[in-house]
């Protein structure tokens, strides 16, 4: 069972946390813009470190993973796709239908929605059974307890519930793994 | 066999075929359908870009929610049949060829049918809800 990389996307249509696995082990954090007009030095020593390791990813890029998009744009794209395949969901069977995964023939997309338009999105490879629960359990176990303090408290920022996040994430992930 | 719907795209996007075969999914207007379509062929052409493996072939195969399951067929030239089903239907495999053989036999055999066109041909309607609704 292969996990391949985990999106989360707030209300705002925004991507708020990527990481991606078995790529090459990086995460990224885009910056929101509200967090930039923040002229606190804590704001400006994060922007600064997410601004060189943004030009760092830029410079790996090519090499690394040939004609393929950066990460940002992939988080885009993941967007675009599971926002216009819920629509269609909803469209074709309700409001109160939804969308759980796709497949294709090299991966499978899992989905899990929130009550407030949060997005869980996860890719894995094509055996792998349902994880909407998964998701749910990442959801309440895991953003609820550290990822919503950091969202709120630090938008753009970064900070130790963070790093508690990315821990929980990881040994979380490493159980479904196995 | 429950099967709820049948779309078939043709390879710009266009649908060229719709027909519901059992309750389930809720009628949309032609409008809509042609949108929903068009809206899916560029989310499949997506699809296949944001794999993370590489050189993967092809785009979204089966897509699943709470209430069905559809399937997606592309041939080699391009066009693609949806089938919707509901979650649990075993062999959709088997449905979405033979719906792919009665499309060859009595769509592209009909000398009156125009490539790429929207299907008005009887006797695919005939066969098909025979093979999908027996009586």
């Amino acid at each position: 069972m292969t996990i391949y990389s985990f999106y989360i996307f707030d209300r705002h249509c925004e991507c708020i946390y990527v990481k991606q696995w078995h790529q090459r082990d990086r995460t990224f954090r885009p910056t929101s813009s509200s967090a930039s007009t923040v002229d606190s030095p804590v704001a400006l020593a994060s922007d600064r470190h997410s601004s060189t390791s943004s030009k760092l990813q830029n410079e790996v890029h090519p090499s690394s993973r040939g004609g393929r998009l950066s990460v940002q744009d992939d988080a885009k794209l993941v967007f675009g796709v599971v926002f216009s395949l819920r629509n269609m969901v909803r469209k074709l069977s309700g409001p109160d239908d939804s969308f759980i995964s796709y497949r294709t023939g090299s991966y499978k997309l899992h989905y899990y929605e929130t009550a407030t338009n949060l997005k869980f999105v996860l890719l894995t490879d094509v055996k792998m059974n349902n994880l909407k629960v998964v998701l749910h359990q990442i959801y309440v176990n895991l953003y609820v307890e550290f990822g919503e303090f950091f969202s709120i408290e630090h938008p753009g920022g970064e900070g130790v519930a963070v790093e508690l996040f990315e821990m929980g994430l990881d040994s979380f992930i490493r159980t479904i793994q196995d | 066999m429950v099967i709820l719907s049948l779309l078939i795209l043709n390879k710009a996007g266009g649908l060229i075929f719709q027909r519901d075969f059992n309750e389930g999914l809720k009628k949309l207007s032609s409008n809509d359908y042609l949108v929903l379509a068009g809206t899916f062929h560029g989310v499949h052409a997506i699809t296949s870009r944001i794999s993370p493996v590489r050189n993967s072939g092809g785009g979204l195969e089966v897509l699943e929610s709470d209430r069905f399951r559809m399937q997606c067929f592309q041939t080699l030239t391009g066009t693609k049949f949806l089938i919707f089903a509901e979650p649990n239907q075993p062999n959709i495999d088997v449905v979405v060829k033979r719906v792919y053989e009665l499309y060859a036999d009595y769509v592209m055999k009909n000398p009156f049918y125009q490539i790429e066109m929207p299907i008005r041909c009887e006797a695919f309607e005939r066969n098909l809800v025979a093979y999908i609704k027996p009586k």
